[in-house]
């Protein structure tokens, strides 16, 4: 069990009355690159602030490194193995890059002099002007050559590419899979943007309020994953364990299934449904099947104008 | 490092308050012997020499008059940039991610502050010191001496107020005019206490240096023990305080 590089068991944040995440179970394995998905407030980053000490959890456990967070002591061990990039990226704005640099290598006993100058001339930062100054892309590079010349065994990264132009967005991709990817460390990083994640995540998990509705690798979704639409009356939410997710409108019922779908199909035809559509899904239509609660007609979906009733997810 | 991004971000504010102190100082000193004549500055250091133990005593009364100035304003101006001035801003991200403990680098500010704090004390009232002394010939300068340890000592629980009410107010402002308000609340409220009621309460830190202006007269008064217990208390009350709430602060 301790192997995981992030493990959490039943890890829950409330604010008040407010659930920001509830019983959440993920398991990171060592060098995976694991894209944390999910709509604006489900939870990703107060997810990432309780793995880093930011935040204090409600209830449940996690393990960083084998470590726990929660204990000043690992904390700090934690903290020297695992780089940070916030969704806010803010610096001391009368610090240089160059001056950060110097700042931050002095925390780090792995940090990487030559790994910051490689990076600081590969993504042009300019090192001699004061963070306050730069653009928000340059800012976020900064804050990305910082978390990977600290010679990281773990990169959290908070929507780091968010505000950038699509140049910089496949700079900084090609940074991350260049100079950590292949280097088999671990990278857990929550996007909005999914085309990234298919680009670079070998594994995804899919928060939602607070709860993760999914978790699976990025292959067996392109390979096993199929969204099946039945016409017909009464019929099941889910039978079967393979049923990821199930969403109803009037007649129609569309299965988002992890696999055996063609058997699942079978099974609905035998109850007297019409099976009208059975297709591979993207990791897009998968996410949007799972976390849309108004659910629009979508290309292939047999006119069905789904705006589900109730919805269930395994 | 930290100590280094302290030093760095309360550089001009030190500077500032260094130098403000120090003309303060140099212009007390110097005054006795400056007079205009034919409508320009002239410098007579026959003043100083004439009567040199009344001089020394007028000179660093009025040194420790402008000290108590910048004794009020280096701890709040300096105490504002605490870590908790960091949250509001949002730095205090990245600084919690870094390996250090919120208890070691609320301390490491604290003692840069500090440092700060005895050096714009020290210097320019030692920088008089020097000045009168040469000018005088009278090197029994005991008021002078005393006077920046015992300023130093009751700004510490000011420091610790300021730190305390940047974590309270997350942000550098906030600390800054919480803490005047606090220091205003009180006095206001203490002078509405005391003359209705005609009572001359003790000084409730500010003891020491009190003592030290009123303390050459004939009949010279007891050493205010208990208000410097109090200061030595809320200095280190305060920012204790602050570290307890920073640990639990959440961001």
């Amino acid at each position: 069990m301790n192997d995981a590089a992030i493990l959490t068991e039943g890890f829950s944040k409330s604010f008040g009355t407010q659930a920001a995440v509830s019983e959440l179970n993920l398991r990171i394995q060592p060098g995976a690159v694991y894209g944390f998905l999910g709509r604006n407030g489900a939870g990703k980053t107060t997810t990432m602030r309780m793995l880093l000490g930011l935040v204090r959890p409600t209830k449940g456990s996690a393990r960083v490194l084998g470590l726990d967070p929660t204990h000043e002591t690992d904390l700090m061990r934690i903290l020297e193995r695992v780089g940070f990039v916030p969704q806010r990226k803010q610096l001391y704005g009368w610090a240089t890059p160059a001056e950060l640099v110097r700042m931050n290598k002095a925390y780090f006993p792995h940090w990487s002099d030559e790994a910051a100058a490689r990076l600081a001339q590969r993504l042009e930062i300019p090192m001699k002007t004061a963070f306050k100054k730069l653009s928000v892309g340059n800012q976020s590079k900064v804050a990305l050559l910082l978390a990977l010349a600290q010679g990281a065994e773990v990169l959290i990264l908070d929507e780091p590419t968010a505000g950038l132009d699509p140049v910089m967005v496949d700079e900084i991709l090609r940074t991350l899979i260049e100079d950590h990817v292949s280097q088999g460390r671990t990278i857990f990083v929550s996007s909005h943007h999914l085309g990234e994640v298919e680009q670079i995540c070998d594994w995804v998990g899919i928060l939602e309020e607070g709860h993760l509705l999914l978790e699976s690798r990025l292959e067996e979704i392109r390979q096993e994953f199929r969204l099946v639409i039945a016409s017909g009356e009464g019929l099941p939410f889910a039978t079967s364990t393979d049923v990821v997710s199930a969403t109803t409108d009037g007649r129609f019922q569309r299965y988002v299934m992890a696999r055996e779908a063609e058997r699942f199909a079978a099974e609905l035809r035998s109850q007297g449904a019409t099976i009208l559509e059975i297709s591979p899904l993207g990791l897009r239509e998968l996410f949007l099947h799972l976390v849309r609660k108004e659910d629009s007609c979508t290309p292939g979906s047999a006119g069905a104008k789904a705006a589900p009733v109730s919805s269930f997810s395994l | 490092m930290y100590a280094w991004k302290c030093w760095r971000e309360s550089r001009a504010r030190f500077i500032f308050l260094f130098i403000m102190s120090t003309s303060t100082a140099l212009l007390f000193t110097l005054q006795p012997g400056l007079e205009v004549r034919n409508g320009w500055w002239y410098f007579d250091r026959s003043e100083y020499t004439r009567d040199p133990a009344t001089v020394v005593h007028l000179v660093s009364l009025m040194v420790l008059t402008g000290l108590l100035t910048s004794g009020f304003l280096s701890p709040v101006f300096l105490g504002a940039s605490a870590s908790g001035s960091e949250i509001e801003p949002g730095t205090i991200e990245y600084l919690w991610t870094r390996p250090r403990t919120r208890t070691s680098v609320t301390w490491t500010h604290w003692s840069v502050s500090l440092a700060e704090m005895v050096i714009v004390a020290i210097v320019p009232t030692y920088l008089a010191a020097l000045i009168l002394g040469t000018l005088t010939r009278n090197w029994n300068l005991p008021l002078l001496m005393a006077a920046p340890w015992m300023t130093v000592i009751v700004g510490l629980p000011m420091l610790g107020l300021t730190t305390l009410m940047t974590a309270l107010r997350r942000s550098a402002s906030g600390g800054l005019i919480s803490t005047t308000a606090v220091v205003s609340v009180y006095m206001i409220v203490r002078q509405l206490v005391m003359v209705p009621m005609h009572l001359n309460l003790p000084p409730l830190f500010a003891g020491p240096v009190i003592w030290l202006m009123h303390n050459n007269q004939p009949y010279p008064s007891a050493f205010p023990w208990g208000s410097l217990g109090r200061a030595v208390f809320l200095a280190a009350a305060f920012p204790l305080a602050a570290q307890y709430l920073l640990k639990r602060t959440e961001v």
